[in-house]
């Protein structure tokens, strides 16, 4: 599954490390195969432990801990919305809802016009503007149902510099 | 060397040591749940936080390492919070399904709560659920009631040597996995369930069957390889109904391999010989032991009276107890009965005046551990001697570095450097190495036998351990003679994987032809055991075609046999020529001694009653000899059997030479294969290896051959095969493509009904592609 370019990208991450420590490439390989896959199907995690000579296993915990690995195929716009304490306590649970209401999904689906994807993470480490949402390579804060409305207008109409 | 205080008691320490270890030594109970003294310290699960004089926070004691001056506090209000809190968490997502848990009773989880946590809970949401996994025949899973402390995950990485499960997930949606949820497939899989210290891993097998304050318990040992595992058979009246790991350090630490803990389930197999049986009229029929014992003595009798002692083969299974094998071959040396044997998984025979007095590792098990260069000759302790082979892969962690030559590569859970002829010739390769080691030159395409003989000759004093495949060897002489060279030739030490449960007992104890107890030496000719000159058999717990690496020699032999008595646990697998069946009590249901690969002596106690009519064997040998007239072995209880053994073989060391002086070797000219044949190789597998455990069905797996990738892809094969003798389909059988499989050879697991139909490894087959009606 994996193209050449995508091995090479792999064996070059691979080199920075130790030769009996092959773990530690193995959160660059997986971006690098989701980056050319677009999601990460089983068979592709399977891919790269082999490619790095680790038992699969070790691939799957590290492919299902961090949610930037997409197990599933995605929107083109994943909200992740943060479900840790501190977003908790600040009402994450009302703007999970009110997102899923807007959009007509559950968490962890898509959006029939494949636009947007909403997903509960953990704490993303900014607590002190909970609730926290993470777009992209942004984040939203403080939010508000108000604010999400905006977002998503702003969203379908086609523009995703957020801030 | 840091000074100390726990709970107000002061104590010296060595540098590095925990607070847990420190506080154990001072007999201060500190509740854990991640912790596993044989594991690495993850320190996920926090139960075991203590107090720390000017740490604010609360410290995970089986983590943090103690330094001088602390001051800690295990029952201090700040640290009783703290457990209490760890509780409550813990507790948060755990059902509270003990009534219908089998963990219940012996749960730290429950204990601990028990004795921790506050009584009330503040918790009034919902719990979450983790959805089931199916993790094979042997394992039952409760997901839900996992508190992630990945102790099994360890146990998988670090002693089991595959990585089969994982953490997957994380925070809420955090849970135990396998990949895809395949079946865990390590041969120490069952130490899991012990290790687990709440209800998510449980025995599948056991599920149901009883609550554990339920069990009696009995001290014993596993019979099912020279390893010698100390076991704790837990029973029910009369089942046995689980077979857990009993503590020895020095034998298998805390473990055992999933065929000492499973096997029992063959113990109520539906073909358990449960009374005496006498063939009237062409089928075997319940009768009395009185009947039983006469019909046995007369039949033994009557072919004495014709033919002579010497006519009798008596064999007996090397999984027997001391008493039993002691007692047997003095009741036929007795009857002046010269082939008593033990060794049906040999075929040649011609070094047996080399031989040692008994199959010694020559070591300790723990010493095997610091060995730094091990050779392993025709040897795949995994399966053989699956808690030996542990101490092999603790020795390659260590840095040993690990050769093995056999006929196919074997998979090891621990990096080995194997050599396998691709030729299949295995003999030339050993002598090549003896050559090698002597200063010949190598060859271009012999980098790795090169590279082997360099690193013996390098390191000081190597090992070199003979395994159960050099005694299957078709040239098992020339095959050990070979071994030994290369010992000499690399001033190596020379020790045996003994090949069976009490292999060494049977040695010991004259289980063979040409020694009596003790060693002593028998004069005389040999006829192998399955040879026509014999006109009866006496088989004692072996099921001849099961057993045997001569199957068809067996079948033969037996068919042109006069009498044919059977003394064994089941009756499924009886020759169609035997005339009297004993039932025999099982291990479980009598007492008795084994001698281990080490030569340690340890005996085990009855755990259950007899199933049926079944009796000890020890007491079934007494009468028979009675019933033969044969005196002197009136014992009246195992005691007497056990000194009268021990002043048969008095004292025997630990330590013994490998070999003695070889016999000339008349050179044995291979017999050409016909055009377009197969060879056939093989082996027992770990859960074929012997008839308790094939019964056993949680171990049962399906029977797949092996063959050479390009062997198959020339003959057109897919992956189901028709082995075919004569031309005739016999078996079908799935195959696998191993490069590791010299061409023109075909790989079986024997032990099986495939195998037995098949005829054994006696001659060749030829292959075709099975019709699909036929395939499975
Ligand atoms: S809890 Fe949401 S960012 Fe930390
Ligand atoms: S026992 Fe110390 S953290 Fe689990």
């Amino acid at each position: 599954m994996l193209s050449d370019q995508a091995l090479a990208a792999i064996a070059a991450e691979r080199r920075k490390y130790p030769a009996d420590q092959a773990r530690s490439a193995l959160l660059a390989a997986l971006r690098i195969a989701q980056e050319e896959h677009g999601w990460l199907p089983t068979e592709l995690i399977e891919e790269v432990a082999q490619v790095l000579e680790i038992p699969s296993i070790q691939a799957f915990e590290v492919a299902t801990f961090y949610t930037m690995y997409d197990l599933k195929p995605v929107g083109k716009h994943k909200l992740c919305v943060c479900g840790s304490v501190s977003c908790f306590l600040n009402g994450s649970d009302d703007i999970l809802a009110h997102l899923q209401k807007r959009l007509g999904i559950g968490i962890g689906e898509t959006t029939a016009d494949g636009l947007f994807t909403l997903q509960e993470v953990e704490c993303l480490g900014a607590c002190k503007d909970a609730p926290v949402l993470h777009l992209g390579d942004q984040y939203l804060e403080r939010l508000t149902p108000e604010g999400i409305d905006a977002l998503i207008e702003q969203l379908r109409g086609g523009s995703s510099d957020v801030r | 060397m840091p000074h100390i205080e726990i709970d107000g008691r002061e104590l010296d320490v060595a540098a590095g040591t925990t607070i847990l270890e420190a506080a154990r030594q001072l007999g201060i109970y500190i509740p854990v749940f991640c912790y596993h003294p044989k594991l690495s310290i993850a320190a996920n699960c926090r139960m075991c936080l203590v107090d720390v004089e000017k740490q604010w926070k609360p410290l995970p004691a089986c983590a943090t390492p103690c330094a001088d001056g602390m001051k800690i506090q295990t029952r201090s209000a700040k640290a009783k919070a703290a457990q209490q809190g760890v509780l409550e968490f813990l507790l948060i997502n755990h059902p509270l399904d003990c009534p219908v848990c089998d963990q219940g009773g012996e749960c730290p989880l429950q204990d601990i709560t028990m004795g921790y946590a506050n009584p009330h809970s503040f918790y009034q949401e919902e719990k979450r659920v983790v959805a089931d996994k199916d993790i094979g025949p042997l394992i039952a899973t409760e997901m839900t009631r996992c508190i992630q402390c990945t102790r099994c995950v360890r146990f998988g990485q670090e002693i089991a040597g595959v990585m089969e499960l994982g953490v997957v997930g994380r925070g809420e949606k955090e849970a135990i996995s396998t990949y895809v949820s395949k079946a865990v497939s390590s041969e120490l899989s069952g130490n899991m369930i012990d290790l687990c210290p709440v209800g998510a891993l449980t025995s599948k097998p056991f599920r149901y069957k009883a609550r554990s304050w339920e069990l009696k318990h009995t001290p014993s040992l596993c019979p099912h390889c020279s390893t010698g595992c100390n076991t704790d058979v837990q029973s029910l009246g009369k089942d046995v109904l689980r077979v857990l790991p009993r503590a020895n350090e020095s034998v298998n630490e805390e473990w055992i391999c999933d065929k000492g803990r499973f096997a029992y389930a063959g113990l109520s197999a539906e073909d358990r010989g449960l009374t005496p049986l006498l063939r009237v009229n062409g089928r075997l029929q319940a009768a009395s032991w009185g009947e039983a014992l006469q019909a046995a003595a007369g039949g033994l009798e009557s072919v004495v009276r014709k033919h002579g002692p010497e006519a009798i083969a008596a064999l007996i299974s090397p999984e027997s107890s001391n008493e039993e094998l002691f007692l047997f071959q003095a009741l036929f040396r007795a009857l002046g009965v010269t082939h008593i044997e033990h060794r049906l998984r040999q075929t040649d025979f011609r070094a047996d005046a080399a031989m040692p007095l008994y199959p010694a590792l020559n070591m300790s098990l723990e010493d095997l551990e610091r060995e730094r260069t091990i050779l392993l000759c025709h040897a795949f302790p995994r399966e053989q001697q699956p808690l030996t082979n542990h101490r092999l892969r603790k020795a390659a962690l260590a840095g040993a570095t690990i050769y093995a030559i056999d006929t196919v590569l074997r998979p090891f859970n621990f990096p080995v450097q194997g050599l396998c002829p691709e030729t299949g010739d295995d003999l030339g390769t050993y002598r090549r190495l003896e050559e090698l080691l002597q200063g010949a030159t190598a060859r271009a395409e012999e980098g790795a036998l090169a590279r082997l003989a360099t690193a013996l000759r390098e390191t000081e004093d190597p090992l070199l351990l003979i395994g159960n495949d050099a005694l299957q060897h078709p040239q098992a002489a020339e095959l050990l003679r070979a071994i030994q060279g290369v010992a000499t030739a690399a001033g190596a030490r020379l020790g045996w994987l003994a090949n069976a449960g009490n292999a060494a007992g049977a040695w010991l104890l004259g289980c063979v032809p040409h020694r009596r107890p003790g060693g002593e030496t028998v004069p005389g000719q040999r006829t192998p055991s399955w040879s026509t000159a014999h006109k009866a058999f006496v088989l004692y717990g072996v099921e001849p075609e099961y057993d045997s690496l001569a199957v068809e020699a067996a079948q033969q032999a037996l068919q042109e046999a006069e009498f044919v008595l059977a003394l064994g646990h089941f009756t499924g697998n009886l020759p169609e020529q035997v005339q009297v069946f004993l039932p025999l009590a099982s291990w479980a249901e009598s007492a008795g001694s084994f001698i281990n690969n080490e030569g340690r002596l340890q005996s085990y106690r009855a755990a259950v009653k007899p199933a049926g009519e079944a009796r000890p064997g020890w007491k079934v040998l007494r009468v028979l000899a009675d019933h033969l007239g044969v005196a002197g072995l009136a014992f009246n209880d195992l005691d007497e059997v056990q000194s009268a053994w021990q002043g048969a073989l008095g004292d025997f060391p630990l330590d013994v030479p490998a070999f003695a002086a070889f016999p000339e070797l008349a050179p044995e000219a291979a017999a050409p294969l016909p055009e377009g044949h197969l060879r056939l190789l093989g082996d027992w597998t770990i859960y074929t290896a012997d008839p308790l455990v094939r019964r056993a069905a949680p171990l049962r797996r399906p029977a797949v051959c092996r063959m050479h990738p390009q062997d198959l892809q020339a003959r057109g094969l897919g992956s189901v095969i028709e082995l075919r003798r004569a031309g005739r389909p016999v078996v079908t059988l799935p195959v696998q493509a191993d490069a590791s499989v010299p061409r023109g050879c075909l790989w079986l697991p024997l032990g099986t009904a495939e195998s037995v139909a098949l005829g054994g490894l006696q001659s060749s087959c030829t292959v075709g592609r099975a019709s699909s009606r036929q395939a499975i």
